[in-house]
């Protein structure tokens, strides 16, 4: 086990240093690993809670049993997750990261789609009547889309969280990726590896967060958001 | 006047929201072809009526009598800011089984006939109040109905987009198609009302019918005006 005592971390100079020193291959690399699992994990979230949410309108038990796996989604501890799926699938495999994602991005989706449904404007159910629309069209053709305001900003969040958790996943046990890279340079005791990959997080978090999803979220509001 | 000709209608119509009576044995009627109006207070029922009779609300009890297919404009535009007006309109149309080149024939005669074509292309957001009221009532007229039933279908339109649509509800109607809608505006009202329907104050009753078929223009108000005042106790 080693430790660092305050006199042992890095200044602004040494870690921007350190990071220039780890060249543009493996930063470029290791982002792009850690982001693809992420995204991965995130696109499968949205799949499952926009399927989920499409069950929700079908009938009361698909309601209550949809509303029962999301808490216990909701209330499993993300180091259960993780250690559950390095023992299923193994440290090699990019799967414990994906899944770790996906299992912390899900119930923020599902819940934003959840109360949207609950909360769905009931002359847009009406309208769908009067149109004539088959049950079955109405999640896609109008809930669906009227939804997307609320399920943007929850996307935003889930999306941040998936991030932050699967850099967990990568540094119990993966071969690559910015978690990875962290606990690679914790083990070696290099605090300035550690604060230099930390930083990055940071920096990719925050570029994701305002330069993508702020963006992507303020258009979907603006091309959802209805008008009486 | 019986009910054998109605294609929409009530018979004691009555209907309450947690104890409380709104409706209070509304009979109502509309034939082939008629417009009819229904005028009351703000809170006095008429937007349930128009649901009831739509089916998009049972009746505690009484009768309604549907005779052909149904289409309801509401109060609100409800336009999926989403879609251009053009896929608004043609929304219904596509569950129809109908081919697209016919239901983009019937979206470009409905926004003819509304004087909307201009702007079909534009999304609900872009375009004026006015303009969105006659998609609302476009997608619906693009159905083909029997029975247009419309909830205050002039509310918030200027001079000229209320007389356009006037126009267009008394085209419709020689077209033979059965319209009821709902209004506040007493001179657009008799302009183009077969019969009028006076609701009271919540509990609604029918107070009073005002036939005004067949009549000139300037008795035509005349006679809704005297009857709303015995109706109100308006001062002369």
């Amino acid at each position: 086990m080693h430790y660092v005592y305050p006199g042992q971390i890095p200044g602004v100079i040494s870690t921007l240093s350190f990071l220039v020193g780890e060249g543009a291959t493996r930063i470029v690399s290791s982002i792009f690993v850690t982001l693809a699992r992420t995204l991965t994990g995130f696109a499968l979230a949205l799949f499952v809670a926009v399927v989920l949410g499409y069950a929700y309108t079908l009938s009361s038990i698909a309601r209550d049993t949809i509303r029962a796996v999301n808490t216990l989604v909701q209330s499993v501890s993300v180091l259960v997750w993780i250690i559950v799926f390095l023992m299923l699938f193994g440290v090699f495999s990019p799967l414990p990261s994906i899944l770790v994602a996906a299992a912390v991005a899900l119930p923020i989706l599902l819940s934003s789609i959840v109360t949207g449904l609950e909360t769905a404007s009931q002359r847009l159910l009406e309208l769908a009547v009067m149109l004539r629309a088959p049950r079955w069209r109405i999640y896609p053709d109008f809930l669906l889309p009227s939804l997307l305001p609320s399920l943007a900003g929850a996307a935003r969040a889930a999306l941040g969280a998936a991030l932050r958790i699967s850099v967990v996943a990568e540094a119990m046990g993966a071969s690559g990726g910015i978690g990875y890279m962290i606990e690679n340079y914790y083990s070696l005791a290099e605090p300035r590896g550690v604060f230099a990959w930390g930083l990055l997080l940071v920096v990719l978090m925050v570029v994701l967060d305002q330069l993508i999803l702020a963006r992507l979220e303020g258009w979907v509001k603006e091309w959802a958001t209805m008008q009486r | 006047m019986g009910y054998n000709a109605a294609v929409i209608g009530g018979k004691c119509i009555t209907k309450s929201y947690g104890g409380r009576l709104v409706l209070d044995c509304i009979s109502i009627r509309a034939d082939r072809g008629e417009l009819v109006a229904v005028v009351g207070p703000n809170g006095s029922g008429k937007t349930t009526l128009l649901r009831i009779l739509a089916g998009l609300e049972e009746p505690d009890s009484g009768t309604v009598i549907r005779r052909g297919s149904i289409a309801m404009v509401f109060q609100e535009n409800l336009l999926l800011p989403w879609r251009s007006l053009r896929d608004n309109i043609m929304l219904g149309l596509r569950y129809s089984g109908l081919s697209k080149r016919e239901a983009l024939r019937r979206v470009e005669w409905a926004a003819r006939l509304l004087g909307i074509e201009e702007h079909l292309d534009k999304k609900p957001g872009e375009v004026s109040g006015g303009t969105a009221r006659k998609a609302a009532i476009a997608r619906m007229l693009v159905l083909n109905p029997d029975i247009l039933l419309l909830d205050e279908p002039l509310a918030g339109l200027d001079v000229s987009s209320r007389l356009s649509l006037l126009q267009t509800l008394n085209s419709l109607r020689s077209d033979g198609r059965t319209i009821i809608f709902v209004d506040h505006n007493i001179a657009d009202v008799a302009s183009v009302a077969d019969r009028v329907y006076l609701l009271t104050p919540a509990p609604a009753r029918v107070s009073a019918v005002v036939e005004l078929s067949g009549l000139p223009r300037e008795e035509r108000l005349r006679r809704l005006i005297k009857a709303l005042e015995g109706h109100y106790g308006v001062d002369k």
